[in-house]
């Protein structure tokens, strides 16, 4: 009878054992490779953009300088003119770490980025701050969890500091969070919330819980990045003027654009406008983007998040602000001088606080082959995406020092409709 | 009464069992569930017996053999 | 890891993390050792059991912890006054009754979301359908003069069972009550043991990396790409289809695996609910191998119950037509029961005509394709085909179809 319970429970003792030494030893059990990082830079699937490993590993390499460019669905208009195209055609002496899809807003990027802390700090950074983003009630819930991972919310929790910020952040984070994602940490967010500070016991868990979830990430993220690169990326460099000029590139962009927009009134993309608009019903379009409104939004707050995190970690980062396809923002009825309010709102918001580079290409969308489709920049649109970006990294200089102004996080500034007067207020 | 079991049983499954008799029909598909409703209508017209459907333990009903047993334990009671 | 010792009470939820079975098997430990030596420690193991339902149901969940007494009490009254009038009397009409206050709970809990617009009914709690299984197979037995005693204490422990009390598999009363009276001996119950932790480990497999896998990495990521590629049929759908298939089944099967595991762990030999389900080669295979407590307790006090009371009157002539009925019937009640919405409803009437379909090709086979010898070729089209129309049944089930068709984005 010993032999059998042995036999039985030998097995499970040596199991439990190998994975307790697994989860717990201090180890790091993954390199990837450099052609992993290539892949990873420009995958864009949810995979990579929770996953730690992959990214720390690529933004501290040294011999190619990855920059993370944050943003969200423009990142997926791959056309020759993408900034990770041209920078591979070109030698530029940086790469583009793609950070973003649908969905992806600030709060999202902000939890993100706690998994890359100390890879972000006294570097450089991109950053797309589409207007689109600020609707009413900002992120959507089910948008955020698909996200969202533990992982980033222990590692925020090890930094956190008990500061305004961090109240505010664990109170969005409850919020959005969905029943089914409440889980051992909750209680942790719930006294961060509250504006408790943590406990021993409680910053033990955290740590235990963070050793625990980075090894599982080490582990269990090498097999799903998928092959953009190869597919939508490199083949792409070839189509490109050989020598570097951005009149020889814009002379190229007008010319294939022609030829890609030529089923709609709108400068759409022929595959998009047949795909996502037509079946669709165009008419039913018309006038459907009367009643937007992007002035007031919790998505302030949220961004002002992002921008205590780059000012804490120094990091000189450019903003850009796109525009819409002017055509097709008068056919759905959007108020483009609501837009610029919007605009002028964050502006205000980032140089305020002495986040100066700042792109403006938020007039822009009228010109001809600006926009790939409704929202997003294409074909000429990217080339002066680069023009700004192109300098700003390939001569990388300090981050400027920024002012933070705690008062962006208020209710008050989310629901402002900005004026010369009011805006003093937020001094 | 074996025979009279075993006719209500091909009279039901189309196919004649006395040479299978401790073979388990439910596991050769011969037998479902419309056919037991049928066996159970039949013996109780044939015997009098009274089986409710919820009392029919599959395991214990699911060879010629054991049917012909279970008939003869119900009709002694 | 775990805010045990924290400040607050922690909710934990059967078989939902690894920690939970730390906890657990901790706990089922002294329990294990009694039986091994031959003693079943009773007391001990009902204080088990309710602290361990106790801790599904607090912070948040106090208001279903409270619905479920409620919903015991009720259940005691009502199939405990069904047995008393059932010692003098058997009417029809006050069996139907019986049955139907029996049911009203989980009628109410299931109808609820559908006239309010969503909004969940205070009287649910995570498992009340597979409680009402269990109460109203009580009263159908009772019914049948099968089940002729009636003890408050015994069917309480029946029904609230520890293991098996969120999702089932659906035990029956009195071969529970066998278990339950009787210590394995050492043998068998050390034979009980290895299956136990075998089960526990392959449930891991299953639930927390294959089900994971498919359900919290792939399929999100499969549903954007269907969404992205439009209302109509396309090949993310496709995939759509298989991931959520694969984690129905794996996280369902390792779910059940751990609740047999467990029991098996209190010397009790709860019903496994899935043998090997996607070998099957017609649909009704299928449901013999799929989920396999509940199609049985539908089979046997829905199905077995109508045939048998529309042959009985003789209601029609072809005798092929009960059997389509009762199919169609059984299978749309058991799409009510997942969810008063048009895809479960669907789902079920989908199944209840595949098993009609299904019976007439047997049947046409038999009387026509005499030749058609069974052979690899035969079988592995077989298993394609009827793996294929279940995947489209879950696709429905998924609600997915609704999301994909009808919710505004």
């Amino acid at each position: 009878m010993k032999k059998r319970l042995w036999q039985i429970f030998g097995p499970v003792i040596v199991a439990f054992l190998a994975l307790l030494i697994l989860l717990f030893a201090p180890l790091n059990y993954s390199h990837f490779s450099v052609k992993d990082e290539k892949k990873a830079a420009v995958a864009l699937n949810s995979i990579t953009f929770k996953n730690q490993q992959l990214k720390k590993q690529a933004l501290s390499d040294k011999k190619t300088r990855y920059v993370p460019f944050f943003g969200s669905s423009e990142w997926e208009r791959m056309d020759q003119f993408h900034p990770s195209v041209l920078a591979i055609k070109y030698h530029r002496n940086y790469r583009p770490f793609l950070l973003g899809r649908r969905g992806t807003q600030s709060l999202t990027q902000y939890f993100a980025m706690q998994t890359i802390l100390p890879e972000l700090k006294n570097k450089q950074a991109v950053f797309v701050i589409s207007p689109q983003w600020f609707v009413k009630k900002g992120v959507d819930p089910g948008e955020f969890n698909y996200y969202f991972s533990n992982l980033q919310g222990t590692e925020w929790l090890d930094s956190n500091t008990n500061s305004r910020a961090d109240r505010y952040a664990a109170d969005r984070l409850l919020k959005l969070q969905g029943e089914d994602k409440k889980g051992i940490l909750t209680n942790i967010y719930k006294r961060v919330a509250e504006g408790k500070s943590l406990t021993k016991q409680e910053k033990w868990e955290i740590y235990l819980e963070k050793v625990v979830l980075e090894h599982e990430d080490q582990l269990f993220s090498r097999f799903q990045v998928n092959d953009n690169y190869d597919r939508r990326i490199l083949p792409k460099t070839k189509y490109l003027p050989r020598q570097f000029s951005y009149r020889n590139l814009t002379r190229s962009a007008n010319r294939v654009a022609a030829r890609q927009t030529t089923n709609n009134r709108f400068g759409i993309l022929n595959s998009f406008y047949s795909g996502r608009i037509k079946p669709f019903g165009l008419k039913r379009l018309k006038g459907a983007q009367r009643n937007i409104s992007y002035v007031q939004s919790t998505e302030y707050s949220d961004f002002q998040l992002v921008l205590n995190e780059f000012a804490k970690l120094k990091v000189n980062v450019m903003f850009v602000i796109p525009p819409v396809n002017r055509k097709w923002a008068a056919y759905t009825g959007l108020d483009l001088n609501n837009y610029q309010e919007a605009v002028k709102k964050i502006k205000y918001q980032l140089k305020s606080q002495s986040f100066n580079n700042v792109v403006d290409l938020s007039k822009d969308g009228g010109k001809p082959y600006f926009m790939q489709d409704t929202i997003h920049l294409g074909w000429c649109g990217w080339i002066a995406f680069d023009k700004k970006v192109n300098p700003f990294l390939s001569h990388p200089t300090k981050a400027p020092k920024y002012k933070i102004n705690n008062n962006f996080l208020s209710k008050k500034w989310q629901r402002l409709k900005p004026n010369n007067a009011n805006l003093k207020e937020f001094k | 009464m074996e025979k009279e079991v075993l006719a209500i049983l091909e009279n039901i499954l189309g196919e004649d069992l006395s040479n299978q008799m401790d073979d388990n029909y439910f596991d050769n598909g011969l037998m479902d569930s419309m056919a037991t409703v049928d066996l159970v209508l039949a013996l109780q017209d044939k015997f009098g017996i009274n089986v409710p459907v919820s009392e029919f333990d599959r395991s214990k009903w699911d060879t010629p053999n054991k049917v012909i047993e279970r008939v003869k334990e119900l009709a002694d009671n | 890891m775990v805010n045990f010792f924290g400040n607050a009470i922690p909710n934990l939820q059967p078989y939902s993390d690894p920690q939970y079975f730390v906890y657990l098997l901790i706990a089922v430990m002294p329990l294990a050792i009694g039986l091994y030596y031959g003693k079943r420690f009773k007391i001990y193991e009902t204080i088990f059991s309710i602290v361990f339902i106790v801790l599904m149901f607090t912070n948040d969940k106090l208001g279903q912890g409270v619905a479920l007494i409620a919903y015991i009490i009720w259940q005691l009254l009502v199939v405990g006054v069904y047995h008393q009038y059932r010692i003098r009397k058997n009417n029809s009409l006050i069996f139907y009754l019986a049955t139907f206050l029996s049911i009203v709970p989980l009628s109410i809990v299931k109808i609820m979301p559908t006239v309010d617009h969503g909004a969940q009914s205070i009287i649910g709690f995570l498992g009340i359908s597979y409680l009402t299984f269990r109460a109203v197979g009580m009263i159908m037995e009772m019914r049948d003069g099968v089940q002729k005693d009636f003890h408050w204490w015994p069917f309480l422990r029946f029904m609230v069972f520890m293991p098996t009390i969120s999702s089932g598999p659906i035990d029956r009363y009195r071969r529970f009550e066998k278990d339950y009276d009787h210590v394995p001996d050492r043998d068998k119950y050390v034979t009980m043991v290895g299956k136990a932790v075998q089960y526990i480990f392959l449930g891991f497999l299953y639930k927390f990396i294959l089900a994971y896998f498919l359900g919290t990495i792939m399929l999100p990521e499969a549903k954007q790409m269907a969404i992205s590629a439009g209302k109509g049929l396309s090949w993310p759908l496709l995939y759509v289809m298989y991931t959520y298939g694969f984690d129905l089944f794996f996280d369902f099967a390792g779910y059940s695996l751990f609740a047999v595991a467990i029991s098996y762990l209190m010397g009790i030999e709860t019903p496994m609910n899935f043998k090997q389900p996607f070998k099957s080669k017609n649909l009704k295979e299928f449901w013999n191998r799929w989920h396999i407590s509940l199609s049985f307790w539908f089979r046997d006090f829905v199905f077995m119950r109508m045939v048998f009371v529309m042959k009985k009157r003789r209601l029609f002539k072809k005798s092929t037509t009960y059997s389509s009925v009762a199919y169609v019937l059984n299978m749309l009640l058991m799409g009510f029961w997942h969810g008063v919405t048009w895809y479960y409803i669907a789902y079920g009437l989908f199944h209840g005509l595949g098993l009609m379909i299904n019976d007439w090709w047997l049947r046409f086979k038999r009387k026509h394709l005499k030749w058609l010898k069974p052979n690899w070729f035969t079988q592995g089209i077989a298993i394609f085909l009827t793996f294929h129309v279940v995947m489209i049944s879950f696709l429905l089930f998924s609600g997915f179809l609704n999301v994909l068709w009808f919710v505004k984005k």
